[in-house]
């Protein structure tokens, strides 16, 4: 072996963000107490006892504290739409947002079946609570993001342990309160189950965007 | 719409096969015996390639080298189903099989209340297969306690749905496959094929067999 090393770079890449809300501390709290209301009087049957899940309306409520939520996420994800093209800021603004999104409580043993989302070009996940760590799982209630690349049947020594973002496996996000992650919404993930005691509250939004004149975009 | 009938034909087709056994009582429980005797360190994977859990135990890969008469029968059973999947949907004929060496690690998993297994394929090897031996309680509330969920191998292929095509037949759905297993029932496919367990949350034990197959 001789010579200068090769320059590596990651093709293929899949971006994902992480951002952190301003002022999320007083933002949470108040999110938490319009939730636990929410679920006392939403009567709807619920598929599972171990995690709740609202309507998929949330963006819409006129809450202030969930009105800066949104405002914060939906800047978060412009921010890195932005960041990942050569938009300027007039054509960016031109397109149109739109923006489902819904408040999971994942109970103590419960977890967030793998989706993906159709007709979505983003999906944020923020964090409003998050019990402590689980000191025998490590990945009690992460957001595991599947593996989605074709090359991972073959290993052998020298491809089976790569660093990030290179690994052959899937990919976890520890949901902190305070703090989101934006991928693309074609990612299988799921909320891994949670070990802790206590509850973790997570807001998800499906977010995509229109162009002037863009057409094919069906309802969700 | 005029003109003559299109032919539909699955292309990119991932394999797939359910088999049962017959008069599997007595073969489950003896097998369930054996494998919750042990249900023990000596016989536990020593090294897991997920994070291991409390709730699922893992035995050790070489289940098929043990030479208890139940694990045997489950053994021919397994692995001649597996060989009759690799000649339906390949050219090879018995007596190519017979001139290939047929590998494989094999293993048992004993799941109890919350037990789940993360979405995995396995690398090396050209066709798996799980046997149910223990379906475990069904629950109610938990429709998909313990259900094996196969993952559309064709990723990203649901991101664009309109009518025409949210609704696909089963062969083409853009949907996950999802298998309550039941005693007896055994599925094969083919290694590649990302698959989980969701959490069990019967009061007793799922107890499952799961096998990777090789030739060479």
């Amino acid at each position: 072996m001789s010579g200068a090393p090769p320059t590596v770079m990651p093709i293929l890449a899949t971006p994902l963000g992480v951002a952190s809300i301003p002022d999320s501390e007083q933002i949470n709290s108040a999110l938490c107490g319009l939730f636990a209301q929410r679920i006392a009087a939403d009567h709807r049957p619920q598929r599972n006892p171990l995690r709740f899940s609202s309507t998929d309306d949330l963006m819409e409520w006129p809450q202030p504290p969930v009105r800066q939520l949104a405002h914060a996420m939906l800047g978060a994800v412009y921010s890195m739409v932005g960041s990942l093209n050569e938009f300027t800021e007039a054509q960016l603004r031109s397109f149109k947002l739109e923006a489902r999104a819904w408040f999971t409580v994942v109970r103590t043993n419960g977890s967030v079946p793998a989706a993906s989302y159709p007709l979505t070009s983003w999906c944020a996940i923020y964090c409003v609570a998050a019990p402590p760590l689980s000191e025998d799982r490590a990945d009690s209630g992460v957001v595991r993001l599947y593996e989605s690349r074709l090359g991972t049947m073959f290993q052998d020594a020298s491809n089976s342990t790569m660093r990030v973002p290179y690994t052959q496996s899937h990919y976890v996000w520890r949901p902190v309160a305070g703090e989101m992650v934006i991928f693309p919404a074609s990612l299988t993930h799921e909320i891994a189950l949670l070990r802790a005691g206590g509850e973790l509250t997570l807001v998800t939004a499906r977010i995509r965007f229109t162009a002037p004149g863009q057409q094919g975009l069906g309802r969700w | 719409m005029v003109g003559s009938a299109i032919k539909v034909h699955p292309l990119f087709a991932t394999p797939f096969a359910e088999v049962r056994l017959p008069a599997c009582e007595r073969l489950n429980r003896e097998l369930a015996t054996l494998f919750l005797q042990r249900e023990t360190d000596e016989h536990r994977n020593p090294t897991p390639s997920h994070v291991p859990q409390a709730e699922t135990f893992e035995s050790r890969f070489n289940l098929f080298r043990w030479t208890d008469a139940c694990v045997q029968e489950l053994r021919g059973f397994m692995l001649n189903a597996v060989a009759q999947m690799v000649m339906a949907t390949t050219s090879l004929k018995a007596e190519d099989l017979a001139r290939l060496t047929f590998q494989n690690h094999t293993w048992f998993h004993i799941s109890r209340y919350a037990g789940s297994f993360v979405a995995h394929n396995h690398p090396l090897a050209s066709w798996s297969a799980v046997y149910c031996v223990r379906a475990g309680e069904s629950v109610p509330q938990h429709p998909d306690s313990g259900v094996l969920r196969f993952l559309d191998v064709r990723q990203g292929a649901n991101a664009y749905l309109d009518p025409a095509n949210a609704s696909l037949h089963r062969a083409f759905a853009l949907t996950p496959l999802e298998f309550k297993l039941e005693a007896g029932q055994m599925v094969i496919f083919p290694s590649y094929v990302f698959h989980e367990v969701a959490p069990f949350y019967g009061s007793d034990t799922r107890i499952t067999v799961a096998t990777n197959c090789w030739f060479a």
